[in-house]
């Protein structure tokens, strides 16, 4: 097959090479396709991951309303975990219709059985000496999360949420590719016009993008997380 | 006041771990409670504290205006009330690690502020002035700002007294407060406690009939789960070894005599001759 079938790909690699560099500063509006596909990255994470967090409250042994609550509640992250995507966005554009919205509230959902798991889980090992220590004051359960519990599982939900946010840039392309809107949707037009050389010049943009965004989030998240910066 | 009345508690295999325990607390003492390790005593905290349910007896909280509160059969914002007249005191501290030194004080005032305020914007400016006033009670108004984990063991312990202090409760409680911390820090942490039960009862439990002799205005002895001595602080030798029994030697002694600090010993043979080996 790959021997039979090898010289399309020769075809095509030589189709797409050299890139269409020029593409990028040449047609017009496409980084607000980029800005687009960062949007959705960012409100997506962000939403996602905050729904985690409440949800994780409810899904760890210290802080759950009730056992009962909190195994209906691993329940949801694990079905959700195994739940890919674009399935979820297939059904949202039911709802939404095409575009980068959709995409976005996929990308909520999509981190909420993932990270609410990771949320839930180091919630479970903070310290308990401080929270009986709240509750000893006279403190209400939601006091305890507020001093004692957000303070010790702060740094690793941001640091997470921050991982979050390298996982759905990606996953933000592929939904893209899938109707979502941003790059991954410009990406899917050029292939499909195929203008190979263009997609190519986008492929290439879209690595810059990754491993350039990935630098600003470590950047940034070292600059959040040293002791006392967070309560 | 505190009245303690015929607590008891069991486990399900039938074994008593309190029989019937009575004592009462009043203001102006200092009451250490002493007994061998698994006595009873820190379960009796618990029990005041309404941490560990006890089957019968009662524990009673008696306020300078009259007021009571039921310990061991209280729930929800009535616990919650009569937790927060009472300031405790930890072995091994219970701050915040990551949260300011001031913070960890500010705490211990969680439940009289309301509970929307302590979510969006916490203290107000004069409360943390007040929470500084109690970190100078413990000479620790210097670190108020730094991160809590960073401290030592005597350090922490100062900050949660001033997390209790900050409480204004009607009774201290202390579990042992001086276990986790060396003879020096241990006297220091002592002569805090001393001058709170003018005002405020203590009520601690101890493991040196040597601090509570000195300190102590009062002390009451566990002996498996039940009150064998009540009364002046000074004990006799015969009394310790009544109460410790085979346990009585440890107490006496808590800590091995001081290893030489790392550094001052002599290094093994080798090392010594280093200095003189021909390469």
């Amino acid at each position: 097959m790959l021997v039979t079938e090898f010289h399309h790909l020769v075809r095509l690699a030589g189709e797409m090479l050299p890139p269409n560099v020029a593409l990028l500063w040449r047609k017009p509006g496409l980084f607000e396709t980029i800005g687009t596909t960062l949007a959705m990255t960012f409100l997506g994470t962000v939403t996602g991951c905050l729904l985690a967090f409440v949800l994780a409250l409810v899904a760890a042994r210290n802080t759950t309303l009730h056992p009962a609550l909190r195994s209906a509640t691993r329940l949801l992250f694990g079905l959700e975990r195994a739940t890919p995507n674009f399935v979820v966005l297939l059904v949202l554009f039911i709802s939404f219709g095409y575009g980068p919205f959709a995409a976005m509230i996929a990308l909520a959902i999509g981190s909420i059985g993932m990270f609410g798991k990771l949320f839930a889980d180091a919630i479970e090992e903070v310290e308990a000496g401080p929270c009986e220590a709240v509750e000893l004051v006279g403190a209400g359960r939601w006091q305890v999360i507020r001093y004692a519990v957000m303070p010790q599982v702060l740094p690793v939900v941001v640091g997470r949420s921050f991982y979050a946010f390298d996982v759905n840039l990606r996953a933000a392309i592929a939904l893209g590719v899938y109707g979502g809107g941003g790059v991954g949707f410009e990406l899917q037009l050029a292939m499909k016009v195929l203008r190979y050389a263009d997609a190519f010049a986008l492929i290439l943009l879209i690595i810059l993008l990754i491993t350039g965004m990935e630098r600003v989030s470590d950047a940034v998240r070292r600059r959040l997380l040293p002791q006392g910066v967070l309560k | 006041m505190l009245h303690v009345d015929r607590l008891t508690k069991s486990l399900p295999d039938g074994r008593v771990l309190l029989n019937g325990i009575s004592f009462t607390v009043s203001r102006g003492e200092f009451v250490g409670i002493l007994g061998a390790s698994g006595a009873g005593k820190s379960l009796t905290l618990r029990c005041i504290l309404g941490l560990t349910k006890a089957d019968a007896g009662s524990a009673r909280l008696v306020e300078p205006d009259g007021r009571s509160f039921e310990l061991t059969s209280c729930t929800g914002r009535n616990q919650r009330e009569a937790r927060r007249r009472m300031g405790v005191i930890f072995q091994g501290f219970n701050l915040v690690k990551r949260l300011r030194v001031l913070d960890n004080v500010m705490i211990g005032r969680l439940a009289q502020i309301h509970p929307l305020r302590s979510w969006l914007y916490g203290f107000t400016d004069a409360e943390a002035e007040e929470a500084v006033q109690a970190l100078r009670q413990v000479k620790m108004e210097t670190y108020a700002d730094r991160v809590t984990g960073s401290l030592s063991g005597g350090e922490m312990q100062r900050v949660a007294i001033a997390r209790a202090i900050f409480q204004r409760p009607s009774l201290f409680l202390a579990d042992e407060p001086i276990a986790a911390l060396d003879p020096s820090n241990s006297l220091a942490i002592m002569k805090l406690l001393q001058p709170l039960s003018r005002t405020t009862p203590v009520l601690g439990v101890f493991h040196q009939p040597e601090m509570t002799a000195r300190f102590c205005t009062r002390v009451i002895a566990i002996k498996r789960g039940a009150v064998v001595y009540d009364g002046a602080p000074g004990l006799s030798h015969a009394e310790l070894e009544e109460i410790y029994g085979d346990e009585l030697m440890q107490v006496l002694r808590p800590t091995p005599p001081a290893a030489p600090p790392a550094g001052s010993e002599p290094g093994p043979a080798v090392g010594l001759l280093l200095p003189n080996h021909p390469s």
